[in-house]
């Protein structure tokens, strides 16, 4: 089954071309990459995807729902972690968790499950009854990723899920994502990190000036290029 | 829970912060001790005793009769001083914290005792600007009536001594009635004219707090989603703008009323030291059950033609501190109207400024708190249907907006115009 199809998208800001003609598609339960130079036009995707902007021309549908026409049928499935996000501030954080779960769970036990669930995936224990504006970074990332995922989306869109965050706190939410993307999410995510995307994602794509260049498997990718990490695919391919 | 209590909920605990109530409470008791001590002061200058020194130059009998009079007022603290002129007198009397001094010129006894025109030299002492110093000083001309007043009931009785020289003097006693919507009412004009004065204050003074608080607290929680990127988060939930929109609205609306409550009940205590309790009821100017459920009506309209510009405004805002200067805009809106009104009255104002005036929504709960003493019903429900259109228009641009990638982008976009 097809997750997201992308076909020929565009998204002007004004005179700026963020995105010039994109298409890609991504198959449930994948996990997918997109990768890019700053200012690629990934953020611009991932925002239009999630129904937050509008395209200027062409089409994405997810699970055959159309992301403008249909875009509250879209929100039903999907979670969206903008880049470098926050929380609100002056909640605590399982206040937060019982904010956002309440929009998704049909009643009372369903919404409990939801933050019993987020809670583990944060793994920040007694801290989640302290104010967000105490949090470090790590914690704050932990806690929205937590957020999107407690949900089980049908689709997780997750703009740079690492950025920021220590080795450890990375590598941690990169095996939460495997274990979701086996029970089912589809994930499209976006990284500058060249070895996180060659150990996460099913399949990637390369975007640059808001064209996709390439598309594939990791494997694929280094085989083509003759290249011995994506990093140098990522090289090859930009300059 | 419904959406709509979720986001309403969330509001409130995300804006009634510590911070924000600690504020509150040194606000109340500053109004609390300012009025306090104010109303003291004020206590003390009308009923207290005005300090006053004599300085006889004239030494007649009549002079010194005179003097003995005024002494036993009992209104006055007299203090009379010997001295060679005026100068060491005053040296004198400000010793003795006298806030006027009286001097009687030689020859004074015998103009009197001929009820010719005499003269009495009054130095007022001031010590200060302030407004209590000049009010006590001029209370020394309570003094010089004080004494006019004696000699003319003197004078009086050695003319006409089978006469009570009180209905000499005054011949004519008003008695004030008012004519208004149609019935009679004992009082004076002045009284009206106060009446209207705390009317035509109090209305808009509610409306400028609530205003400025509601707009200020959704403006906030929209700068304070922007800043964190909760709102792009917020927008892809599975629930409409509509709901988003009237759930912060919401939310700002509560905390706004609950400020504004705590406010009103603290500038209330401040305001209630400062007046004297001789307050006036007229029942014909007094307001009906419908005439509240009036002015209550225009008041939740203006209120919500406030939030939801300022819902509008915070789209552009970027982070809470810009949010700070949003407010700006609305805050002049109610101002326009406020002054306007306090110089001038609608059914006399030049049409270019009437025309202004009924443009800007805020100004109709401060024309129906007047237009309803006078029961003039039309310019109230003509305020209310055009508050209710301005409003509806505006939250169809709202949620527009709200549909839109403005919502999202209006930051970028005017970041860049600059
Ligand atoms: N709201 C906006 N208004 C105007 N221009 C924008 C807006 N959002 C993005 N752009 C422009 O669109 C282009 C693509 O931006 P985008 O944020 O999608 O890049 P990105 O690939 O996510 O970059 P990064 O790796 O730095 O996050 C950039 O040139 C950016 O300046
Ligand atoms: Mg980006």
């Amino acid at each position: 089954m097809i997750a997201i199809s992308v076909e020929g998208l565009e998204k002007n800001f004004g005179g700026v071309k963020a995105v010039d003609g994109a298409s890609f598609s991504v198959s449930a339960g994948e996990i997918f990459g997109l990768i890019g130079p700053n200012g690629a036009g990934k953020s611009t995707t991932l925002r239009i995807v999630s129904t937050l902007l509008q395209p200027s021309n062409g089409s994405v549908n997810v699970f055959g729902h159309d992301v403008v026409k249909e875009a509250s049928e879209v929100r039903k499935l999907i979670s969206y972690l903008p880049e470098d996000a926050g929380a609100y501030k002056n909640l605590k954080g399982i206040e937060y968790l019982n904010f956002m779960a309440e929009f998704f769970a049909k009643n009372r036990e369903e919404r409990e499950q939801m933050v019993k669930r987020a809670v583990e995936l944060s793994a920040l224990g007694e801290r989640l009854n302290d104010k967000i504006s105490t949090y470090s970074k790590g914690m704050m990332r932990k806690i929205l990723v937590a957020r999107a995922l407690m949900i089980k989306p049908k689709l997780a869109i997750l703009d740079e899920p690492t950025g920021g965050l220590d080795v450890l706190n990375a590598r941690e939410v990169r095996d939460t994502v495997k274990r979701f993307a086996k029970e089912g999410t589809t994930f499209l995510l976006s990284s500058h990190n060249m070895l996180e995307v060659d150990f996460l994602c099913d399949r990637i794509a390369l975007i640059d000036r808001g064209r996709i260049v390439e598309t594939g498997k990791p494997a694929e990718l280094k085989e083509k290029y003759k290249a011995a990490n994506i990093e140098d695919v990522f090289v090859e391919v930009i300059s | 829970m419904s959406h709509l209590t979720n986001i309403l909920w969330k509001e409130v605990k995300e804006l009634l912060t510590g911070q924000m109530i600690a504020s509150m409470l040194i606000m109340v008791v500053f109004f609390v001790i300012f009025g306090s001590v104010m109303g003291n002061v004020q206590e003390e200058a009308i009923s207290g005793k005005t300090s006053i020194a004599l300085l006889d130059l004239d030494g007649s009998e009549e002079s010194q009769r005179l003097t003995e009079m005024v002494g036993s007022q009992g209104n006055i603290a007299l203090t009379v001083v010997s001295a060679h002129g005026v100068e060491e007198a005053l040296k004198l009397a400000e010793g003795y914290d006298s806030n006027a001094l009286l001097v009687l010129p030689e020859g004074f006894g015998e103009k009197i005792e001929n009820m010719d025109n005499a003269d009495v030299e009054v130095y007022a002492i001031v010590r200060g600007l302030g407004i209590m110093d000049t009010m006590s000083s001029t209370q020394a001309q309570v003094a010089i009536s004080i004494i006019n007043n004696i000699l003319a009931q003197e004078y009086v009785k050695k003319a006409y001594p089978d006469k009570e020289p009180q209905s000499v003097l005054n011949p004519i006693v008003p008695k004030n009635f008012i004519f208004i919507k149609g019935a009679i009412n004992e009082g004076s004009p002045e009284a009206i004219a106060s009446l209207l004065m705390g009317q035509s204050i109090l209305v808009p003074v509610i409306l400028m707090i609530a205003i400025m608080f509601a707009g200020q607290m959704v403006i906030t929680s929209m700068g304070m989603e922007k800043e964190n990127k909760t709102l792009e988060t917020l927008l892809t939930m599975p629930v409409s703008r509509g709901t988003i929109i009237l759930g912060k609205i919401g939310g700002a609306t509560v905390v706004a009323f609950i400020m504004s409550i705590v406010y009103l009940a603290g500038f209330g205590y401040y305001m209630y030291s400062l007046t004297p309790s001789n307050s006036i009821s007229m029942p014909a100017l007094s307001m009906g059950v419908i005439d509240y459920a009036l002015l209550g009506i225009s008041l939740f309209l203006a209120i919500l033609v406030a939030l939801s510009l300022s819902m509008l405004l915070g789209v552009y805002s970027q982070d809470t501190k810009s949010a700070q200067t949003m407010i700006l805009p609305v805050t002049i809106l109610v101002m326009i109207p406020f002054f306007l009104l306090m110089f001038s009255d609608y059914t006399t104002m030049p049409s270019a400024l009437l025309a202004v005036m009924f443009a800007i929504p805020f100004s109709h709960p401060m024309i129906a708190s007047r237009a309803l003493l006078f029961g003039d019903y039309n310019i109230v429900i003509a305020g209310i249907i055009y508050m209710t259109l301005f409003s509806a228009i505006l939250w169809l641009i709202t949620v527009r907006v709200f549909r839109s990638d403005r919502v999202i982008t209006a930051k970028l976009s005017l970041r860049r115009r600059r």
